[in-house]
């Protein structure tokens, strides 16, 4: 198997690897899935990749990144499984149907949910502020990059409320970009679709140059991943933990109610591993009044992910067991945390389905750090 | 095995809100979606599928815009070999008669053995072209089909009916079958395929190369008029639940349990 006439052992510079199995120990997932990096790795380097079409699995990887972040040799076996889905996306055929679906409605309507773009500021329209709209001719400081989940998925549209009223709070000048906010990519990247993405970052340029953006906060680390490593972007982009942690240390944004609860915090791939932000969301936590603050035992670089990245959003596993954000919600309560925190629309959605799963609702609950900001000012 | 598929592209309503036109004759399409019927798209697939196993040409005809290139390009992209575009002034306001005329019109100088189209299209859901194709060319047709064997110049199909029945029919090619949704499993079409895709031929003709005059075409051509599109009134009967995600499923689970539906 080749792509443009290189074989993935060049295109992904593989020869280094001495198959010390670092990644396939590290993976988030090879204990229940047939998934092994190292395995794939070395058929790769054999040009066995024939067999990619046998391997359902390949759409287990949640691209959390472990594997690439621990090799010693600078090999990324996450970028191997892109190639690898990217294979199966331009045959057209092995791919799960809810992948194909989401992607499909990246292209039509620029988010992969299925919802109509028209329907896209749906979740501020219940709020007694207007928000500047870039589209309107509004100017504003600093763009709010929604996000498509934060947009659409109504839990998660909470998140980007709360976000509002912490900008609005802190004097923010910032404004949105209404219906015209497309899709960011970074799962569609992921999920191998290469040309769909060039062309969202293409558009996604192009709008942002439109309105002049100098300056962007987003609501996912999934978005702010790419923005930040993967366009060539001449703005800045800031998670919004990392622009919410200033504004506290600035005392722009002071607290006014206590939160009194034991409060743990679930690393985001995208946020911590991947672009190493550890501090912020635990600063911003620690600095709410009444707030007892623990650690998982596996946290920072070493957390666990949650499963909901690399377009798992969209498909369900093939192997049997316990998911990982069971097992994190159970970790947390065993340590006695009432609140599981976190900075990642995705890992709040599998986190707060796992609360349901295990029977943990009366025990422990599952908050955006946002949420509890909006709260506690 | 030489195979014309004739798709159409249509608004995706099934989330958007529609709203009507001034002269409540059509809906407003700004702010729409577009895409390919989604009955056309497994004709489409099952094309390609047959040419797989058989060989032979695929060519794409669609009736529309110069936006209908891009469902044309996506199904090139699919396996297709070329596309027809047939674009006129002329054709704007064809009914389903007017629209098979104008099909027939372009594939009745091409080479076939099979004729496929969507059982119906998402928009009008008239469900006529086929059939009325199918009878200006002459050839036999089946609907709803739901599974083609080809064999000896024949072609076996089977045709979904009402109540779970299911019919099979032998039937001499040439023919023309309309397609119905989940007999096959499109599949996916990406960007950089749409792209390579640009390589093959879009063929575009109008109402002087069909060979048909204008009051064929068109409102004059047509045999049915829209008098008004409207959206139905709200009926009784029906109880909207208010308030959040969890109130709304325990009042529903609550009701279905009351009407026996749940134990």
């Amino acid at each position: 198997m080749e792509i443009a006439g290189e074989s993935f052992a060049e295109k992904f510079d593989l020869f280094g690897c001495f198959q010390c199995g670092k990644c396939t120990g590290g993976c988030a997932v090879s204990l229940k899935s047939q998934l092994n990096p190292r395995r794939l790795v070395r058929e790769a380097i054999l040009k066995e990749t024939e067999l990619i079409f046998e391997k359902e699995y390949l759409w287990d990887c949640t691209l959390c990144g472990t594997c690439t972040l621990r090799c010693p040799r600078e090999i990324k076996p996450s970028e191997v499984i892109i190639g690898m889905r990217g294979v199966l996306i331009e045959e057209g055929r092995n791919i799960p149907k809810t992948i194909m679906e989401a992607l499909e409605s990246v292209f039509k309507n620029g988010n992969p949910w299925g919802r109509a773009r028209m329907k896209r500021t749906e979740w501020s329209e219940d709020l007694d502020v207007k928000i500047k709209s870039l589209p309107d001719g509004d100017e504003a400081e600093i763009l709010y990059y929604v996000g498509c989940t934060p947009a659409y998925d109504p839990r998660i549209q909470e998140i980007a409320r709360g976000m509002v009223k912490c900008f609005n709070v802190a004097g923010v000048d910032f404004g949105i970009l209404g219906t015209e906010e497309n899709c960011c990519g970074n799962e569609v990247r992921r999920m191998g679709e290469e040309g769909l993405f060039e062309m969202l970052v293409e558009d996604n340029l192009e709008i942002f140059g439109n309105y002049n953006v100098k300056k962007m906060v987003t609501t996912s680390p999934h978005c702010f991943n790419t923005f930040k490593n993967e366009y060539d972007a001449d703005f800045e982009v800031q998670h919004y933990t990392q622009f919410l942690s200033k504004l506290i240390e600035e005392e722009k944004l002071t607290f006014s109610k206590e939160i009194e609860k034991t409060i743990t915090y679930q690393d985001p791939c995208f946020l911590g591993k991947q672009n190493e932000i550890f501090d912020e969301p635990r600063k911003i936590i620690e600095a709410i009044p009444g707030v007892k603050f623990i650690d998982f035992d596996r946290s920072r670089k070493r957390s666990l992910c949650c499963e909901g990245g690399g377009g798992r959003m969209w498909v369900e596993a093939t192997g049997e067991g316990e998911r990982n954000a069971e097992i994190r919600v159970r970790d947390a309560v065993e340590m006695g945390a009432e609140i599981i925190a976190t900075a990642c629309p995705f890992c709040l959605l599998t986190l707060e389905d796992a609360v349901k799963t295990t029977g943990y609702e009366d025990k422990i609950q599952v908050r955006d750090i946002i949420e509890l900001v909006s709260e506690a000012i | 095995m030489e195979i014309v598929v004739c798709i159409k592209r249509v608004p995706d309503t099934a989330e958007a809100e529609v709203t009507i036109t001034e002269d409540k004759k059509d809906i407003k399409k700004e702010g729409l979606a577009f895409e390919i019927n989604e009955w056309d798209n497994y004709a489409v697939e099952e094309a390609v599928q047959l040419k797989e196993k058989f060989g032979g040409n695929i060519t794409v005809v669609s009736v529309g815009s110069a936006e209908s290139n891009d469902i044309i390009r996506r199904a090139l992209a699919m396996g297709a070999d070329r596309g027809i575009l047939l674009r006129d002034e002329a054709f704007d306001g064809s009914d389903s008669y007017a629209i098979a005329k104008i099909l027939h019109g372009a594939i009745k100088d091409i080479k076939f053995d099979l004729v496929l189209t969507g059982a119906q299209a998402g928009d009008d859901g008239c469900a006529q072209v086929g059939p009325t194709l199918a009878e200006l060319l002459g050839i036999p047709h089946a609907t709803l089909v739901t599974n083609i064997e080809i064999e000896d110049g024949k072609a076996k199909v089977r045709r979904e009916l009402e109540g779970g029945l299911e019919e099979l029919l032998e039937i001499e090619l040439p023919a023309l079958f309309g397609i119905q949704t989940g007999i096959n499993e499109p599949r996916y079409v990406s960007i950089m395929g749409i792209r390579k895709a640009r390589k093959k031929e879009i063929v575009e003709m109008g109402l002087k190369d069909i060979g048909l005059t204008g009051d064929e075409v068109g409102l004059a051509g047509s045999k049915t008029i829209i008098e008004e599109l409207f959206i139905p009134p709200v009926g009784e009967g029906a109880e909207i639940i208010e308030g959040d995600a969890a109130e709304v499923s325990a009042r529903l689970a609550e009701i279905l349990k009351e009407k026996g539906v749940l134990a």
